[in-house]
């Protein structure tokens, strides 16, 4: 239902989504069921003339069943959402399959850079080939993402993925995911970052192996000497 | 009868409301703002005066002549300058320049940023040699005036008044090719091997400090 407005395109995002679900209907059935008693009481024993309002303490078992069997059936939704949850944080953040590639993402004020391996498939390597704006991937690969951060707190999230990882300067935080379809998607910054924040897009280009193969390709040996890294430079000197 | 009619009232009000917040406009028309309005975008980084600041990398735009602004706003918006994966502050650039939808607005703030009264920035250099530089200077004075005061035929800045970290960063960034090296960077392609001409990073301390001795 969810991917039929927002592409589903990890191996985790469906996951995720029926995670949304579960959640969804659980809260969804209390909330109407606990408005529907309410609303039923208010009208059923609305102020009538020669009617004298009483206090009801609760303390009859009889009326206590009102709040107790609710909550005690509350309790164990509560229960059954936090296993979902707790399997799928275990899938999606706490495991890490072994990577087919491993790509550098770099945030800043108010642009991503992607550092891909090249044709070695090892970064920190003369072929890695450096991109603003743009991340290429192997459709059905298992990606390992290096996210680091040039100035302040950003958040990586990719929508289709379902995923969203805090960045943090100062730290290398990783994550994975897998793809399961080629196509274009977008990439946002979900952690306000300052005035630019809400214009740092990018995007995913996630390609079939004939494709991925011209792509890397393209970008190597002509453009290799151009991608060797060079000093960060600053603005003061 | 009265009642449909508020309802009716009612819900063109919610309509407009709705297209309101949505701003959309009834008519369609696109509207270019005033240079005034859209400098807002670039005040928080080179403020309201157009002096920039240190703290940001922002450097002083104020006085900037229009042609040269707005080609840089052209460079920005389209990829030319500052989408080098190393050019930190040009990065920060690219996005705020696309907040100009159009040509019309480029041009406008471009208008604006010229109005704005330019001010000569104080000196922050150490170590650097004036005199030595005043030699250097002999490649740049080709384009950009004895004064530092540039020359719009050949679409070279005015640098003089200009903060001496600005330019040694854009010195550092063009011998680097982090700025002009883009295939399309026409002026920026020109200035990469004048920047050249400076041996090493003391050469350019050096020709700044120069720069910092012209009057504005």
């Amino acid at each position: 239902m969810i991917s039929k407005y927002v592409d589903s395109v990890a191996t985790f995002s469906g996951d995720i989504d029926h995670l949304i679900w579960v959640i969804t209907a659980i809260v969804g059935f209390w909330f109407l069921l606990a408005e529907a008693v309410f609303f039923y009481l208010i009208i059923r024993y609305a102020a009538r003339d020669g009617v004298r309002a009483q206090y009801v303490a609760g303390e009859d078992p009889k009326e206590k069943r009102w709040v107790a069997v609710p909550h005690y059936l509350t309790l164990a939704f509560d229960v059954w959402i936090i296993f979902s949850a707790i399997s799928v944080w275990q899938e999606v953040k706490q495991t890490m399959p072994q990577a087919d590639e491993t790509v550098r993402v770099i945030a800043q004020q108010w642009a991503w850079t992607f550092i891909h391996p090249g044709a070695d498939g090892q970064l920190d390597t003369a072929d890695d080939i450096r991109l603003v704006d743009e991340l290429h991937v192997e459709k059905g690969k298992t990606i390992h993402f290096e996210l680091q951060s040039r100035d302040v707190l950003h958040s990586f999230s990719v929508p289709v993925f379902r995923l969203k990882q805090d960045v943090i300067p100062g730290r290398t935080i990783r994550g994975w995911f897998k793809t399961t379809q080629a196509g274009a998607y977008d990439i946002q910054c979900t952690e306000i970052c300052g005035i630019g924040h809400a214009i740092m897009p990018a995007r995913i280009i996630i390609e079939s192996p004939e494709d991925h193969a011209a792509w890397l390709l393209s970008q190597t040996p002509a453009t290799a000497a151009l991608t060797t890294p060079t000093t960060q430079t600053g603005g003061m000197p | 009868m009265h009642r449909m009619k508020s309802l009716n009232t009612s819900a063109f009000a919610g309509l407009a409301l709705v297209l309101a917040l949505s701003g959309c406009r009834p008519d369609g028309a696109k509207k270019t703002l005033p240079g005034v309005e859209l400098y807002a975008a670039c005040a928080s980084c080179h403020g309201t005066d157009g002096f920039g600041q240190a703290l940001v990398a922002a450097p002083s735009i104020a006085g900037l002549p229009a042609w040269y602004v707005e080609a840089q706003l052209v460079k920005f918006r389209s990829g030319i300058r500052g989408a080098h994966p190393d050019d930190l502050e040009g990065l920060r650039m690219r996005p705020m320049s696309r907040q100009m939808m159009d040509e019309g607005e480029v041009k406008a703030v471009a208008a604006y940023v010229a109005s704005l009264t330019p001010m000569k920035q104080a000196p922050t250099l150490t170590g650097a040699d004036a005199a030595a530089g005043a030699g250097s200077y002999a490649t740049c004075q080709a384009c950009h005036g004895v004064d530092g005061k540039g020359n719009e035929a050949l679409k070279a800045p005015p640098i003089a008044g200009q903060y001496d970290w600005y330019l040694v960063s854009q010195l550092g960034k063009f011998r680097k090719g982090i700025r002009g090296a883009n295939p399309k960077d026409v002026t920026g392609g020109q200035m990469r091997p004048m920047s050249m001409t400076l041996a090493d990073d003391q050469a350019v301390k050096n020709v700044v400090a120069h720069i910092n001795t012209l009057a504005k």
